[in-house]
């Protein structure tokens, strides 16, 4: 059974959040086990916001606080160090460059820069930017299919904010676009599967 | 089937709803806060009625009168709510009436409370720790027919882990052996014929009906935790068949705790854990046993020290004893904090056993 682990960091208000659970729901949607926690303080924006996801392909035998990841989500710099202890070494880091200009202490890590805030922003939708990273992560690691990430962000909007869809799946795309296919599978059989 | 995505709040606010729970009241309180606005989302579609009380005490207050009708019933908080309601559940207890109480806790600091209980009286609360979300929702369904069954206010152990936790579900109905009718329900069936019903602390009847009186209601309380005690301890031995050493746990921590056991298990350490599914009635004889003949036994609970006591009452041999958890809140106060950590705990296993660190050569 081969189990992943996603430590997701950001600001509060960037789309962490929502971001973990897409990626929850997309790798629920093509039959994963998955385990998310998410760790955030009393802030609604600014303050740390954290989660902690984990995929198997069978029964997961996960802990909720993850210590040896196999891979971190930043969408913002300003908690990182909460995460990087975390990480296992050799591991999958995707990070939205807009926002993060530090180095990445992690033996062996597989670094991916998206400078996701900004390509949101020339899209037009700048607040897409944690969906941008999401299509990215996606692409290049094959962890859930890039129109699986689609269809979770679809349950996943409300109603209200209907009008927000196309431009996330705009940058979902842009995002997949954005970088090396399947440079770094999360999935022994990915390259099948997609 | 269908597997959904779900919060673990979300989860048990079904499962009350797949028990039959049509009355829920409480007022917010991380992490107990998600699961009042699920059954305030879910209740009323279901035919029942979810109060946002002013107060705790508002609210367990309330959970007696609806308990009193003969509904499936419950409230909640987190342990400094349920320290306004102890007097509320003092008396579901003394008027034997049946309810859930859901204790979402931020962490593992209210042991003590739920199984000594902080009301008056002689009584006893059922309480069930689980270890997951999955294990919440059968829980959660079994203490909807443990309440009725014994006429008793029972609580959930949860926390901050199983109510913030977001699992792929299918919440299903457990089926349950009938329970008595409740001929005592407060349903207005009597009305007007002279033998109305009541519920009053220490069932002191009418003047025509004279109850038990305040000894005689003590007396078949007392003999119904008694029969609680016998009947309805629940605990799981994990790889203690021919365990030197025996890690004691509860709640979400023994899932951490039965990893580093594989782990240790994988060194050539003959380990195993035990924990109570439920907090009281104590699973002390299954711990007596699961402890005989070890070398060790270490207490990891996340608080200054309060399982261990029901540990140093039932472990075959005391003087092996020793708490190796500590206080451990995160900086939010909201949940537990830094010793929730496979590494943690395991570093502190070898250090109890002394064995040398991991890597290191001696």
């Amino acid at each position: 059974m081969t189990q992943r682990e996603v430590l997701f960091t950001g600001v509060g208000g960037q789309g962490v959040q929502i971001a973990s659970k897409a990626l929850a729901m997309a790798a629920l949607a093509e039959g994963r086990d998955v385990l998310l926690l998410p760790s955030y303080g009393g802030f609604m924006r600014g303050g740390k916001t954290n989660a902690g996801l984990t995929l198997g392909d069978g029964p997961l035998r996960a802990l909720p606080v993850i210590t040896s990841a196999w891979s971190a989500f930043v969408m913002d710099q300003a908690f990182w160090e909460t995460v990087r202890p975390n990480l296992a070494a050799g591991a999958v880091v995707v990070v939205n460059s807009s926002l993060f200009s530090l180095e990445v202490e992690v033996p062996r890590a597989q670094v991916f820069a998206v400078p996701a805030s900004d390509m949101a922003t020339a899209l037009g939708s700048p607040m897409s930017a944690a969906f941008l990273m999401l299509g990215a992560f996606a692409a290049v690691t094959g962890v859930v299919g890039v129109e699986s990430v689609v269809g979770a962000m679809r349950q996943l909007v409300p109603a209200y904010r209907e009008q927000h869809v196309a431009a996330n799946a705009r940058a979902i795309e842009a995002g997949a676009a954005s970088v090396p296919t399947l440079a770094a599978p999360a999935w022994p059989d990915v390259a099948v599967r997609s | 089937m269908t597997t959904r995505l779900m919060q673990g709040s979300e989860a048990v606010a079904e499962a009350a709803l797949a028990a039959g729970c049509r009355f829920f009241s409480g007022y917010p309180m991380t992490p107990f806060t998600e699961l009042l606005e699920n059954m305030g989302r879910k209740l009323p579609g279901a035919g029942g009625v979810c109060m946002n009380a002013a107060s705790e005490i508002e609210a367990v207050n309330m959970t007696i009168g609806a308990a009193a009708t003969g509904a499936r019933v419950a409230t909640g908080s987190c342990g400094q709510g349920l320290a306004l309601m102890q007097e509320g559940i003092a008396e579901l207890a003394l008027n034997e009436l049946p309810a859930v109480i859901f204790n979402m806790a931020r962490g593992q600091q209210d042991y003590f409370q739920a199984t000594r209980g902080g009301g008056w009286g002689d009584y006893r609360t059922i309480t069930l720790a689980p270890r997951d979300v999955p294990e919440a929702v059968e829980h959660t369904q079994l203490l909807f027919y443990l309440a009725d069954r014994y006429r008793t206010p029972v609580v959930l152990y949860g926390d901050y882990v199983i109510a913030h936790s977001t699992v792929g579900i299918d919440v299903q109905p457990i089926e349950f052996p009938a329970t008595a009718p409740k001929d005592w329900a407060l349903d207005g069936s009597m009305s007007g014929t002279g033998r109305a019903r009541q519920i009053w602390t220490w069932a002191l009847g009418k003047p025509n009906t004279p109850g038990p009186g305040p000894n005689g209601s003590w007396e078949l309380i007392a003999e119904k935790y008694d029969q609680i005690g016998r009947a309805e301890a629940r605990h799981e031995a994990y790889r203690t068949d021919d365990a030197d050493v025996v890690l004691v746990s509860f709640g979400t921590t023994s899932v951490f705790v039965d990893s580093v056991v594989d782990e240790l298990r994988e060194d050539g350490v003959r380990v195993g854990s035990f924990r109570p599914i439920t907090l009281w009635p104590f699973p002390g004889d299954a711990l007596e046993q699961a402890t005989r003949g070890c070398a060790h036994v270490l207490v990891y609970e996340l608080n200054a020290g309060q399982l261990v006591d029901d540990v140093r009452m039932h472990a075959a041999d005391r003087s092996v004893i020793r708490s190796i958890g500590g206080v451990s809140q995160d900086p939010s106060g909201m949940r537990q904090g830094d010793l929730l950590n496979a590494d943690i705990l395991r570093h502190r296993v070898r250090d109890a056993l002394g064995l040398t660190p991991q890597g290191a050569t001696s």
